[in-house]
């Protein structure tokens, strides 16, 4: 440290004298630095009287809020096991049902409805999947509704190819005829037969499948 | 081994009132001194005093060692001094209740000394504010020229230049006695 001190100012410096504080300003200093290092982990302004209760009831009221929010999305969810295959129906009421579903998952029910793609088993789980999934795309892809109208019948053979009982596909193939979509009746009775080469049709709904 | 100063403030951040206050002893009487003769009135000093020790117990937790802790304390100190100087104007050091230097018993030689000592402290009452700041960080606070420089906002150079000035007054007010 450079000292720049001359030894007779220091000197007359010193003889100023060598004051301090009075001992009663010590007390108060030392008190409040006391206070200060016992209270250094409390709030700047602690909470008093009516305002003592806000944070636990804050708290309580945010937990409350987030545990209700929770079980609310839990149980807006789909639950896997509730989810079971769609009963086979009526051609008609199945044509139905699929339109009424079309402004919900237009992209879904067209791949499933495609006959090139008939799946082997009934995917109750993956179909119901891919409907919430793609939910969200159906409103941005309004070119998918035209499409599928223009595939409807395809989606009526392709549901004959899907068929659970030989009943419910001879009941399709016959909506086919009633409609006159002989090519279609055609294809989805050769289909049946590939698929139930056994099963015997009965001589009244034989009538009703066969081209007249 | 005494604690350094700068262990003792960390201690006290930390939650230690014993470490303020060995701290506090061991620069109550240099602060005090330092502030007293910056002012007009011993009560103006002992409220400014009382002040900057708030300031210090307030910033405990922002405490950082980055220097020495006089350093830290002086700055402190400055900054309050600086509020004190832009409200009430400059100060004057009061000799009158003061103790005379020696003990002589001649009359006459007290009261030389009294008029030697009362045109010092009209020598350093005449000082410019920084020049007498600089003084009394040197030799009331034992500050180096660099760290009066941090603790005034200044640079090394504009500190040493303060205080060679202040000096050099001071030692021709004490010369002409």
């Amino acid at each position: 440290m450079t000292d720049e001190r001359d030894p007779k100012v220091s000197q007359r410096y010193r003889e100023l004298g060598s004051e301090e504080p009075p001992t009663a300003l010590d007390a108060e200093i030392l008190a409040a630095s006391r206070r200060a290092a016992e209270t250094r982990l409390a709030p700047l302004v602690p909470p008093t009287g009516r305002r003592r209760w806000y944070f636990p009831v804050a708290a309580a009221a945010i937990i409350t809020l987030a545990v209700a929010v929770t079980v609310q999305v839990e149980r807006q969810q789909p639950d896997a096991e509730s989810i079971t295959p769609p009963p086979p129906s009526t051609p008609e009421s199945r044509t139905d049902a699929l339109e009424a579903k079309k402004d919900s998952a237009p992209q879904a029910e067209l791949r499933k409805a495609k006959p090139a793609k008939p799946p082997a088993t009934p995917q109750p789980l993956s179909r119901a999947a891919d409907a919430m999934r793609e939910r969200g795309s159906a409103d941005a892809q309004p070119e998918s509704r035209v499409r599928s109208a223009a595939e409807a019948p395809a989606r009526l053979l392709g549901q004959v190819a899907k068929a659970d009982s030989p009943e419910a596909a001879l009941e399709r193939i016959a909506e086919l005829r009633r409609q006159g979509r002989h090519d279609e009746a055609d294809k989805a009775l050769a289909e049946f037969r590939r698929r139930f080469p056994d099963y015997r049709i009965a001589a009244e709904m034989l009538k009703k499948v066969q081209r007249p | 081994m005494e604690a350094p100063d700068e262990q003792l403030m960390l201690a006290y951040r930390d939650g230690s009132a014993g470490a303020f206050e060995t701290l506090y002893l061991r620069h109550r009487g240099r602060l005090f001194r330092f502030v007293l003769r910056s002012v007009k009135s011993r009560a103006t000093a002992e409220e400014l005093f009382q002040e900057i020790w708030m300031r210090v117990i307030e910033a405990r937790e922002r405490y950082v060692p980055q220097a020495r802790f006089t350093t830290w304390l002086y700055t402190i100190a400055h900054h309050r001094m600086v509020d004190h100087w832009r409200r009430g104007g400059l100060s004057l050091v009061e000799l009158d209740d003061q103790d005379l230097p020696g003990d002589s018993p001649d009359p006459a030689r007290q009261l030389e000394a009294r008029e030697a000592l009362a045109r010092f402290a009209q020598a350093l009452e005449a000082l410019p504010v920084a020049q007498r700041e600089a003084f009394l960080l040197h030799e009331e606070a034992g500050l180096s020229i660099a760290e009066i420089a941090v603790a005034t906002g200044s640079n090394a150079e504009a500190a040493k230049s303060r205080l060679r000035y202040a000096v050099a007054k001071l030692k021709a007010a004490v010369e002409d006695d």
